[in-house]
């Protein structure tokens, strides 16, 4: 039974050979851009996780607040948010730190004293938006910036991420529908013959061997093709990606087995599918 | 060999066969007529599982047909000939090989099978086209082919359903010799045709289908 499907499916193979081998790289393309696509989308994990760092937000307390005051108020907020973490900002640290940004205030501020400057707190959490309530306390003056460079990037990646994803399993889709169209098209071609091979008694392993081999061929190679063409495009891909100071691998394992387990399961599964089909509606 | 009993075919609920009921006994040779339409064809099939019964009971070299599950009909069609009326020949394959080709599923050897098939395209005259392929044969050269293929792997039961409408007298003629010789042999042959030059040719069992039933059971000429 075998020889006689291998014999009969290479006679199928051969009276469609070119045809079979296009769709066959037809086949390979989405599979080999799904693949694509999760790979480039595991280089952002890095990026991604950027969003989960905590952010640091400052928050400058009101000046009439003494030191008791304002530690009083510290301990508070630590103990109704036990995620944040406060950090008393000096008056000299400020004084620094402003001076570094505005020089011409260094003057000012020597002249005065940086008992001038209002006392400030950093809050140091992963949800900085959560410090924006502070801003209806009395005892704050400002709130500073919530978002850091880190969160939106994070963020952006984050929904990047979501966006590949959807293109790849748009691709898969593309595949599956491919192979379906492809194989059913093929299997209806030879619908008169395998009603025949059924009328003269042959078995259901008999008629849908050969059909089985002359599928499986050209699915052999889409896989192949797809494999290929993902390392190579992954590759290249890598070598844009580095000066952008992306983490950029190889192809996972995980992916390629996909691909291979797609590129020839798909065809085959949509040759067993239509042969069933056809059995049932068939001459019975 | 066959046993029909209370055979109802419906078509769209048309009703082609009415509550038929007959037996063939293994060895017999029956010719089964009636004008165009009457249900000849569809009583051949529903014999070799190619369609089933509205109602009824079918019965086949001991199997019954009608509930018989697909993984069974493989079986019962090897033990079957069929020679259909529109020679369902195989168009990618020469002569040669489809008659061998229908012997790969008895499991029959390659050479054998070539020895067979050619023993028996020899005996319908179409041994010289052997590497032809269908398209380039007559009508009656076709219906030969379908013919050796029917009989190559020597069945216990033979349908015929028209196999003479292609051909002339001479080889009309000569196909009822050759399914009488295996008749003979001491295979069942079921004959359908509304030739009725063929009918007069040979005296046999007769079954006359009209308006759905079997409105005559007997040797023709009457």
């Amino acid at each position: 039974m075998i020889r006689h499907a291998l014999a009969e499916g290479w006679l199928l193979l051969r009276s469609r050979g070119l045809i079979s081998a296009v769709l066959a790289l037809a086949l390979a393309i989405p599979i080999s851009l799904a693949g694509v696509t999760l790979s480039v989308r595991q280089w952002l994990d890095p990026v991604i996780d950027l969003g989960d760092r905590e952010s640091v937000v400052a928050v400058l307390l009101h000046p009439r607040l003494d030191e008791a005051e304002r530690r009083a108020w510290m301990s508070n907020q630590a103990l109704s948010h036990p995620r944040w973490r406060l950090v008393a900002v000096e008056p000299e640290e400020l004084a620094n730190r402003l001076a570094t940004w505005f020089p011409y205030l260094e003057e000012i501020m020597q002249r005065q004293g940086p008992e001038m400057l209002a006392p400030m707190v950093e809050i140091r959490t992963v949800n900085p938006e959560t410090v924006l309530e502070l801003k209806d306390h009395d005892e704050v003056l400002a709130v500073g910036p919530t978002s850091s460079v880190n969160q939106v990037v994070g963020r952006v990646a984050q929904r990047f991420a979501v966006v590949l994803i959807g293109i790849a399993a748009a691709l898969v889709a593309g595949a599956v529908l491919l192979a379906a169209v492809w194989v059913h098209l093929e299997i209806l071609r030879h619908g008169e013959e395998i009603a025949i091979m059924r009328l003269m008694g042959a078995t259901e392993a008999t008629v849908r061997g050969p059909f089985l081999v002359a599928v499986a061929a050209p699915a052999l190679v889409a896989a192949v093709a797809s494999v290929v063409s993902t390392l190579v495009a992954v590759g290249w891909m890598a070598q844009l990606a580095a000066p952008l100071g992306l983490t950029a691998g190889g192809v996972p394992a995980a992916i390629l087995a996909g691909e291979i387990l797609a590129a020839a399961g798909l065809p085959m599964a949509a040759a067993l599918i239509t042969l069933e089909r056809h059995t049932s509606d068939g001459e019975r | 060999m066959i046993r029909i009993r209370g055979l109802t075919k419906d078509y769209d609920r048309r009703p082609i066969l009415r509550g038929v009921d007959l037996s063939i006994d293994a060895g017999e040779m029956v010719f089964l007529t009636g004008p165009s339409g009457v249900g000849k064809t569809t009583l051949l099939r529903m014999l070799y599982a190619a369609e089933r019964p509205t109602a009824g009971e079918i019965w086949v070299a001991g199997s019954r047909v009608d509930t018989l599950p697909r993984s069974a009909l493989p079986e019962l069609r090897r033990k079957i000939g069929v020679i259909f009326q529109d020679f369902k020949l195989l168009r990618r394959k020469t002569v040669l090989e489809n008659v061998t080709f229908v012997l790969r599923f008895h499991g029959i050897p390659p050479r054998e099978a070539h020895r067979r098939a050619y023993n028996v395209l020899k005996r319908l005259g179409l041994h010289h086209r052997q590497s032809a392929y269908p398209e380039s044969l007559s009508g009656g050269e076709q219906q030969r082919v379908a013919i050796a293929r029917a009989l190559v792997y020597q069945p216990r039961l033979i349908l015929a359903d028209e196999p003479t409408g292609n051909l002339d007298a001479d080889l009309a003629a000569e196909l009822l010799s050759l399914l009488c010789d295996i008749n003979y042999q001491g295979a069942t042959v079921v004959l359908a045709t509304h030739d009725h030059a063929l009918l007069e040719s040979l005296p046999a069992r007769t079954l006359v289908l009209h308006r759905g039933g079997v409105d005559y059971d007997g040797m023709w000429p009457p």
